[in-house]
């Protein structure tokens, strides 16, 4: 007489598989959020009452320093970075997902602006000066340059 | 799987809400590579301008199609990866409200929300094919079930953790921060005198960590799921009237849904349709149960509104009609807290006549028996 296995069908067995990745991927995801700059799927909800302002300009191949509230030619900074708080610099604004998260966009922002504006034939690199202040603790200061840019000078 | 048939329903206007401002900068002519964004890998692909702007008017087409359940698998899929698509074509397009969005798609992607509650099982009924089976496996519920807890307890936890948070400076500095607002909102002055107290928010934060982790915690136990389901709702309206955070409070107000319990029909409704009172809750009944969880049946002549609820217990008359409303998504959240009423809860205890019956109709021992 044949003995009677049950059988686990290979569809159940991918379904556990797949139940306990996407859980391990959550936590994971979680407890990256407490290391991380941009915290996906971390859900951390209002996580800061901070602030940050920067003065942003434009170091030119002369040496100037000119900020970027001045257009050049033929861009503004408000209509090459949008969104995120990052469109008015200069004003102080509240960091919605953390400090950490709104340098990071600045940084990136930065580079992506000395990146993508071919007809500036002067500018060597952008620099922000950041004031960030982290909840009620007094201010701190950080500079933030750009990638140089190619073929300026 | 008749919560997420329902999911899906309240889902396609939150789609559309989410797809408003990529919409409308497509209108004007931009789109997000034509100012800063940052992409997550380079391999990741980006589409023509045309295809790109297309896809978008696709997604929202899609998510009205979902929405009523029309071509109902194909619609919700191609809603999930255009909405996951353009998520992830830069760090920018990510928020959490965003996230949990993906997250409540994905789960409906791939969990049978098609079968009740769409165009598609009506065409099925007027083509004369039998309606399809409403049972299936219920791990893309409980998958959901685990994202949706996890988003209350990972924003608690975190805020727990952060010493600012729980001490009460985040929220202090949030409404200092926003005080003239604050001052020329409706709010009477002891409102304001009391978000603008500093000692206020030492104890504010901690109720609000709590609560986060209370909903998080009471959704999966049923002593505490329906408590923490009209919290919940409390919570999300604080924070849509408090805050700007785009779809988030619909997202997860839709997503209780998913906690009710997926058996449908386990409850029974004795009416008696000779009465105008009892014709007017059965109109209600049948237009408000989106849930599908009560059964209508002929009462005796004369006898009061009596539900059997699906542990066996009877209740009768004023204390039926709260039990019914509190099951009904639209009245739940007002109905629920009648349930703590004396006279009701005396009822629900089965100190007051309540008897227990059998699946089979059988009775197996009046409460009071069993208190005993």
């Amino acid at each position: 007489m044949r003995r009677y296995v049950p059988a686990i069908s290979v569809r159940v067995v991918a379904r556990r598989v797949v139940v306990v990745l996407v859980v391990l991927l959550q936590v994971g995801l979680v407890v990256r959020g407490y290391v991380a700059d941009h915290r996906e799927f971390a859900f951390q909800m209002f996580p800061e009452a901070s602030r940050w302002e920067a003065d942003i300009v434009r170091v030119t191949a002369g040496g100037e320093r000119i900020p970027v509230e001045r257009p050049w030619a033929g861009y503004r900074w408000e209509e090459l970075v949008r969104g995120r708080g990052l469109g008015y610099p200069g004003a102080r604004h509240h960091a919605d997902a953390g400090l950490d998260n709104q340098i990071a966009f600045l940084r990136a922002a930065l580079d992506w602006v000395a990146h993508n504006t071919p007809r500036d034939r002067e500018t060597r690199y952008l620099e922000a000066r950041v004031t960030r202040w982290h909840n009620d603790d007094p201010p701190t200061f950080e500079t933030i340059r750009s990638d140089e840019r190619a073929g300026v000078g | 799987m008749r919560s997420l048939a329902l999911l899906r329903i309240l889902l396609g206007p939150v789609v559309l809400l989410h797809l408003r401002p990529f919409l409308t900068d497509l209108l004007d002519g931009h789109i997000y590579r034509d100012s800063f964004h940052e992409p997550y890998a380079s391999w990741y692909p980006e589409l023509p301008r045309l295809v790109y702007g297309s896809l978008l008017w696709v997604a929202a087409i899609a998510a009205v199609m979902m929405s009523v359940g029309l071509l109902t698998r194909v619609a919700t899929t191609t809603t999930f990866l255009v909405v996951a698509y353009n998520l992830f074509l830069s760090t920018t397009h990510v928020h959490n409200n965003r996230a949990y969005l993906v997250i409540l798609l994905a789960g409906l992607a791939i969990g049978p929300c098609d079968r009740e509650l769409s165009v598609d099982a009506w065409l099925r009924g007027r083509r004369g094919l039998p309606p399809r089976d409403t049972d299936a496996p219920g791990w893309p519920l409980w998958l959901l079930r685990f994202e949706a807890a996890t988003v209350y307890g990972a924003s608690g936890l975190s805020k727990l953790l952060d010493a600012d948070w729980f001490g009460g400076t985040v929220t202090y500095l949030r409404v200092i921060e926003v005080r003239d607002r604050v001052m020329e909102s409706p709010l009477p002055g002891w409102a304001v005198s009391l978000l603008t107290d500093r000692p206020f928010h030492t104890y504010a934060a901690k109720v609000i960590v709590l609560t986060e982790l209370f909903i998080a915690v009471g959704l999966w136990c049923r002593r505490t799921r329906d408590a923490a389901v009209w919290v919940a709702v409390c919570f999300h309206v604080a924070i849509q009237v408090s805050a700007s955070v785009e779809v988030f409070s619909y997202l997860a107000i839709a997503a209780l849904v998913i906690w009710a319990v997926p058996s449908t029909r386990d409850r029974v409704v004795e009416l008696d349709r000779t009465s105008r009172a009892h014709r007017r809750l059965e109109a209600g009944l049948r237009a408000l149960d989106w849930l599908a969880r009560f059964r209508v049946v002929d009462g005796p002549p004369g006898a009061p509104v009596t539900v059997a609820d699906r542990d066996g217990a009877r209740f009768r008359g004023r204390p039926a009609v709260v039990l019914v409303l509190s099951r009904l998504p639209i009245t739940a959240w007002f109905a629920l807290p009648c349930l703590l009423l004396p006279g009701v809860r005396r009822d629900r205890d089965g100190r007051n006549g309540g008897t227990r019956v059998d699946k089979a109709g059988g009775r197996v021992g009046s409460a009071a028996a069993r208190a005993g």
